[in-house]
């Protein structure tokens, strides 16, 4: 039918002409991922599709409605055609075969960007209120920017301190929510060297448009420098590294080294002495005392401070780290 | 040959409690011994159909109107029906709500009960069902003075069930609401059903009031149905809550 | 000052300050009398809150006939409110005809509301860096802005299942009556306590109210739970009423396929909200009791778990968005063939499409979850169950370009509103499928691509289908006609600015921006985006003011149009407008198809003759 042949034709030049638009208008961020460009793929598959079936219910819908508007004079109803079951199984089971194609192909694309790469680099990565932290375990290093070895995997182990928020690289393509009490896990393997941004997507609270960091892809080489630079630049006095902690952590928000009254117990002359507990009872602040007190304080509360309020960062410091910050707490005297 | 089926009626409603009663006894004992978990989802959903289809008469739902004016009572009678069955089907959701809300949370842990006190509120709450069932039958057949002493026994126990889970059992727990994730679910389980049981008890009150003064019939007394079915429909939920709080699973350390 | 109290909803006010009051008085003195510090605001102000929505639905009257049922009294059967005039519009009507237009008239209100919420922050967006907003405010007033249009339409929805479902069943009224009235006032409290979150620091969560963040947050958050809540029990109670009446009130000859379409759409949209909204309900209860008596849900140093929370809420929040949209395309579906003057092509597969529609819908909710830490292994499944979601609705699209068809095709303004409903819900469901697909979506998520996604089906679904639904039927509900040209500048200031509002929002959230920020890096170059979305909001705000400007003039010196306008073949507009109060004095059997239009001689309804 004349009318079949017209719509074929402006259906095949309108979904051309969409996609050129669209994929020339610029739509996503440089592709700096492995995984961003298995992810590209999908959408540029998407972009044709959606031009496609734009195109296809649009030019229809346009074609009748200037061939078969009612014309000045016309009088009389519409052709009388309830249905056509032909018709209908076929745009019932053509789109479902269509969508279960498009999920086989999702889910494969899904096994790719999850790929486990044995050698991956591990990366904890810690959020709070509004700040990113990151610990490199295999070089005992701490830092809050991340640097990332360009064309490596990279495992990013994460958790919050307090609330959700969400790692996201544009860049990346890729996101994972941080869940406090769990650790969720993202593979990243960064192929662009070059100066990126990871912004928290999922809201947080007021600062949330601001919770943002630097990511920094280096060459391998950039990158060894950078972690020498950072296992040097810790001081090797376990006390001082213990007060950069405090600092890098957030302690000294809430617990003064100079005998002021904060939210927490002031720190001077706190070790050996003796610590009335919310509970009635009394302890003396040695070290065993003091690493419970750092990594799960609510098992024990002083007496006259609030409760559930230090996060819990059983899962952000390790023994290393415990001891160092004793050891600086021992030196406030 | 109506009191004969007032009679069969009555010991179907007997039969059915006894059933019953014998499967929450299994229950308790397989939780005791077997401790397979399915078992202890296996059965209450036997007790519920039973309840769903003797206590409550859901089959009902499904007669044909003999009369189609809109304006009749029995039709009116079956779109009121329809209409309370409706609610407890939304009202169920909740339940299944705080049903998952435990498996996620507690899994194969329980909460430290005392598992005497809890066997005896079930019990309390499933005989309330029994004379709940047998006022409604007593009304059905028109004998006022016995529906009243029937609704007034459901009642009472009604508001023992009350009074051992709100009044004794949230005293003696080892735990608060704030303790522990047991003691959050536990309160907020028991606390959700114990509302609806209060809901009950006020249902029943007036049922009763109203009863005594003559305002229900044989033929006309859908208050009493309604308050009945939805009796049984909090017991029914308890069939559940029971074994989710009480027996399935081993005590968290 | 006696007829000042005569309003139902002015003393419906009153007793709700009293209700607040004595709620908060009351709380105060248990704490006082448990040994506790006897004031904290939280407890005091959520149980005032409470008290208070259930004053004031004593006051508005709702409650009366149910009390005097308990306590024995006999009630009418039918009330006689003829000689009531307006006031019946302000108290607690039994005629579903009224309780449509009170629902219709809070629906209105919200969404001005909650569009004026949107001017405000789209303002302070349109540069870089905090203009006059505080980020609480602008957390407060994004937030608000989306849990108010959400519930602006669920009471628009009920506004037009109330209308219609007796008209086009050829009930006189709905099942439960009573029931209806005490549905459409709990949303009036329900309303006022989600406004007064503002009152009380806000809440920065977004509506999405997750803990733990939810749980930290002002006292603001609570009156949000508690305002949802609320309004939920009103729309199960709603949907309730619905399923019943569709069951029950249905003329003689009206089987299931010949009913009008929209009456497929409503049982579909009552199934979903009878039964899922309990659980938005819980997950916000449980929330407020985290807040209020410690209880660790959502506490992991407690042994909770935050995604439970997520689990529960979107297992409601899916489905509600099929209640959103499901009686948009049911309208779209029954007043398509009045203007195309053509059968619904496939009728019946259209009819079970809204049912398959709402099934599918619960099993989906997990997309919105794709980044959120749950179990692996659930994510694929759920990115197949919500693609198959795009079928039935397919099956939608093409039935009406098979009802436009060979049609003759008139541009009256709901048709034109209508065919913005088809193109803009497009683009929506065409935006699906990549946020269904995990990996796409794991870019996606969080960013403005969804926010442009779900504005599209939104306004595709509701907002302009709603719009056509008012221009369509606003002659049977007051005797007059909207007027045609501003009918029509409203259209053409709204829809062009609509679409060009979703597809910049699209771009910016695939180029990286985030949902739900106060301001943006203006290194990312999102400035000028921003400045053409907010002009774009202005000018949509500019049709609502032209409507709203049409529809006051209207009621008062529109057209009179008291036939049948649109030459339809639906009972409601076999009788003169407006509506007679009893609705059908002679009541009708139905012989024919409801759109036989283009079929000589064919009759959808007869009227019985008078004995």
């Amino acid at each position: 039918m004349r009318h079949v042949v017209i719509i074929t034709i402006l259906v095949i030049a309108s979904t051309l002409l969409i996609h050129t638009g669209l994929t020339n208008i610029g739509l996503l961020p440089a592709e700096a991922s492995a995984q961003s460009v298995e992810i590209d793929q999908l959408f540029g598959m998407y972009i044709w599709m959606i031009s496609a079936l734009f195109s296809l219910i649009m030019v229809v819908l346009v074609y009748c409605l200037i061939v078969f508007r009612r014309r000045k004079g016309e009088t009389g109803d519409g052709a009388y055609i309830t249905g056509n079951s032909a018709l209908e199984i076929a745009w019932t089971a053509i789109p479902l075969i269509l969508v279960v194609i498009l999920a086989y192909i999702g889910g494969k694309s899904l096994g790719v960007i999850r790929r486990i790469d044995p050698s991956a680099m591990k990366v904890k990565v810690i959020a709070g209120q509004w700040y990113w932290q990151y610990q490199y375990p295999e070089y005992g290093v701490s830092s809050t920017d991340l640097y990332l070895p360009v064309g490596h995997q990279i495992d990013l182990l994460m958790t919050s301190n307090d609330v959700i928020h969400s790692f996201w690289v544009p860049e990346f393509r890729v996101k994972q929510d941080l869940v406090p009490g769990r650790t969720t896990e993202l593979r990243v393997t960064p192929t662009l060297i070059g100066e990126y941004k990871v912004r928290c997507a999922e809201l947080c609270g007021t600062r949330h448009a601001y919770m943002e960091g630097l990511v920094n892809v280096v060459s391998q080489a950039d990158f060894d420098n950078w972690i020498s630079e950072q296992q040097s630049a810790a001081p090797a006095d376990p006390a001082l590294r213990g007060q950069q902690l405090a600092q890098d952590y957030g302690c000294t928000n809430c617990h003064s080294t100079d005998g002021s009254e904060k939210i927490g117990p002031t720190w001077q002359h706190l070790y050996l002495s003796n610590v009335e507990l919310s509970d009635g009872t009394s302890v003396v602040a040695d070290d065993n005392y003091l690493k419970t007190a750092i990594v799960n304080a609510n098992l024990q509360i002083v007496k006259g401070f609030p409760a559930n309020v230090m996060p819990d960062f059983s899962n952000t410091l390790d023994q290393t780290m415990v001891e160092s910050m004793v050891a600086h707490i021992k030196t406030l005297k | 040959m109506e009191q004969q089926h007032k009679s069969s009626a009555l010991l179907l409603g007997l039969l059915v409690f006894s059933a019953l009663a014998v499967l929450t006894a299994v229950e308790f004992v397989l939780a005791l011994t077997i401790k397979l978990w399915q078992f202890l989802v296996l059965i209450p959903l036997i007790k519920a159909g039973l309840v769903l289809y003797y206590y409550m008469h859901i089959s009902r739902l499904f007669e044909a109107d003999l009369d189609s004016d809109h304006e009749s009572y029995t039709y009116k009678l079956l779109t009121n029906r329809i209409g309370l069955w409706l609610f407890l089907l939304s009202d169920a959701f909740i339940f299944g709500g705080l049903l998952l809300s435990r498996i996620n949370l507690l899994g194969l842990t329980r909460p430290d009960l005392n598992q005497v006190l809890g066997l005896a509120v079930t019990s309390i709450l499933l005989i309330s069902s029994f004379f709940a069932n047998r006022a409604e039958i007593l009304m059905e057949y028109g004998n006022r003075k016995q529906f009243i002493i029937n609704i007034a026994i459901t009642m009472g126990l009604g508001i023992l069930f009350l009074v051992g889970v709100v009044g004794v059992e949230w005293r003696l727990a080892p735990f608060g609401p704030a303790d522990s994730i047991q003691g959050a679910i536990f309160y907020v389980m028991t606390g959700f059903h114990a509302f609806h049981v209060l809901t009950g008890v006020i249902f029943l009150a007036i049922v009763l009031r109203n009863g005594s003064r003559g305002l229900y019939s044989a033929e006309k007394h859908w208050a009493v149905e309604a308050c009945v079915v939805y009796w049984h429909f909090v017991d029914v939920v308890w069939f559940f809550f029971y074994p989710a709080l009480y027996l399935i699973g081993t005590l968290a350390k | 000052m006696r007829k000042f109290f005569s309003l139902g909803l002015l003393r419906g006010l009153l007793w709700q300050i009293l209700g607040t009051a004595i709620g908060i008085g009351i709380l105060t003195g248990i704490r006082q009398l448990l040994g506790l510090a006897a004031w904290k605001p939280e407890p005091a102000i959520v149980f005032g809150a409470l008290l208070g929505a259930m004053f004031f639905l004593y006051g508005v009257g709702v409650l009366n006939d149910w009390i005097r049922v308990a306590a024995g009294k006999e009630i009418p059967e039918h009330i006689d409110e003829s000689g009531l005039g307006w006031r019946r519009y302000f108290g607690a009507s039994l005629d579903h005809k009224v309780i449509g237009i009170q629902y219709l008239t809070l629906s209105l209100v919200l969404m001005v509301v909650g569009g004026i919420f949107a001017l405000i922050f789209r303002a302070e967006l349109a540069n870089t860096g905090m203009q006059f907003l505080t980020l609480m405010e602008y957390n407060t007033l994004m937030s608000l802005h989306g849990i108010v249009m959400i519930v602006g339409i669920l009471i628009g929805i009920a506004a037009f299942m109330n209308y219609l479902v007796p008209l086009l069943i050829g009930a006189c009224d709905m099942s439960f009556p009573r029931l209806n009235a005490f549905a459409f006032w709990l949303a009036v409290p329900a309303g006022i306590i989600l406004l007064s979150s503002l009152a009380l620091g806000g809440f920065d969560t977004g509506w999405t109210g997750y803990p733990p963040l939810s749980v930290r947050a002002p006292i603001g958050m609570q009156m949000f739970f508690l305002g949802v809540s609320l309004a939920g029990f009103s729309t199960i109670l709603g949907s309730l009423n619905i399923i019943v009446t569709i069951i029950r009130q249905r003329a003689p000859g009206m089987t299931p396929f010949r009913m009008p379409i929209f009456i497929w759409a409503s049982i579909a949209t009552s199934i979903i909200s009878l039964t899922a909204t309990q659980l938005i309900g819980l997950s916000f209860q449980m929330v407020m009791f985290q807040r209020l008596f410690g209880m660790g849900f959502f506490d992991p140093g407690k042994g909770g778990n935050p995604i439970l929370f997520q689990h529960l809420f979107w297992f409601y929040s899916h489905p509600a968005v099929y209640v959103f949209v499901l009686p948009g395309l049911g309208l779209i579906s029954e007043m398509l063939p009045v203007f195309t003057r053509k059968p619904l092509f496939g009728y019946k597969w259209v009819a079970i499409s809204s049912i398959a529609i709402a099934l599918i819908g619960f099993l989906v909710w997990g997309h919105h979850m794709f980044a959120s830490g749950m179990a692996e292994y659930l994510r694929v499944p759920f990115m197949y169950s919500t693609l198959l979601v795009a079928v039935p609705t397919g099956v939608k699209f093409f039935s009406w370009l098979g009802t436009l068809w060979r049609g003759k095709i008139t541009y009256e303004t709901p048709m034109l509103f209508l065919l913005a409903g088809i193109v803009v819900f497009l683009i929506g469901g065409l935006t699906g499928p990549p946020n269904a697909t995990v990996s796409t979506d794991l870019h996606l998520t969080d960013t403005y691509f969804i926010v442009g996604h779900f504005h599209d089906t939104m306004f595709g679904g509701y907002v302009f289908p709603f719009f056509a639904a008012i221009y369509f039927w606003f002659p049977k509900m007051t005797g007059r006609r909207l007027n045609e040209k501003l009918g029509k500048l409203h259209f053409w200031l709204m829809a062009p600015a609509f679409i060009a509002l979703s597809l910049v929002m699209m771009r910016v959230g695939m180029l990286g921006m985030r949902r739900r920020i106060a301001d943006y890096d203006p290194a990312l170059n999102f400035v000028i985006d921003n400045k053409i979305m907010t002009v774009a909001a202005f000018i949509i705000a500019l049709g609502v003011l032209v409507f709203l400007i049409n529809v006051f003039w209207s009621i008062r010196k529109g057209e009179v149009a008291t036939g049948n306008l649109w030459n339809s073949r639906s009972p409601e507009w076999q009788v003169p407008s407006p509506m007679p109060i009893y609705n059908y004095e002679k009541p009708f059997e139905v012989v024919g198809e409801p759109y036989d239009y283009g079929l000589p001689g064919s009759v959808y309804v007869k009227f019985k003759e008078s004995e």
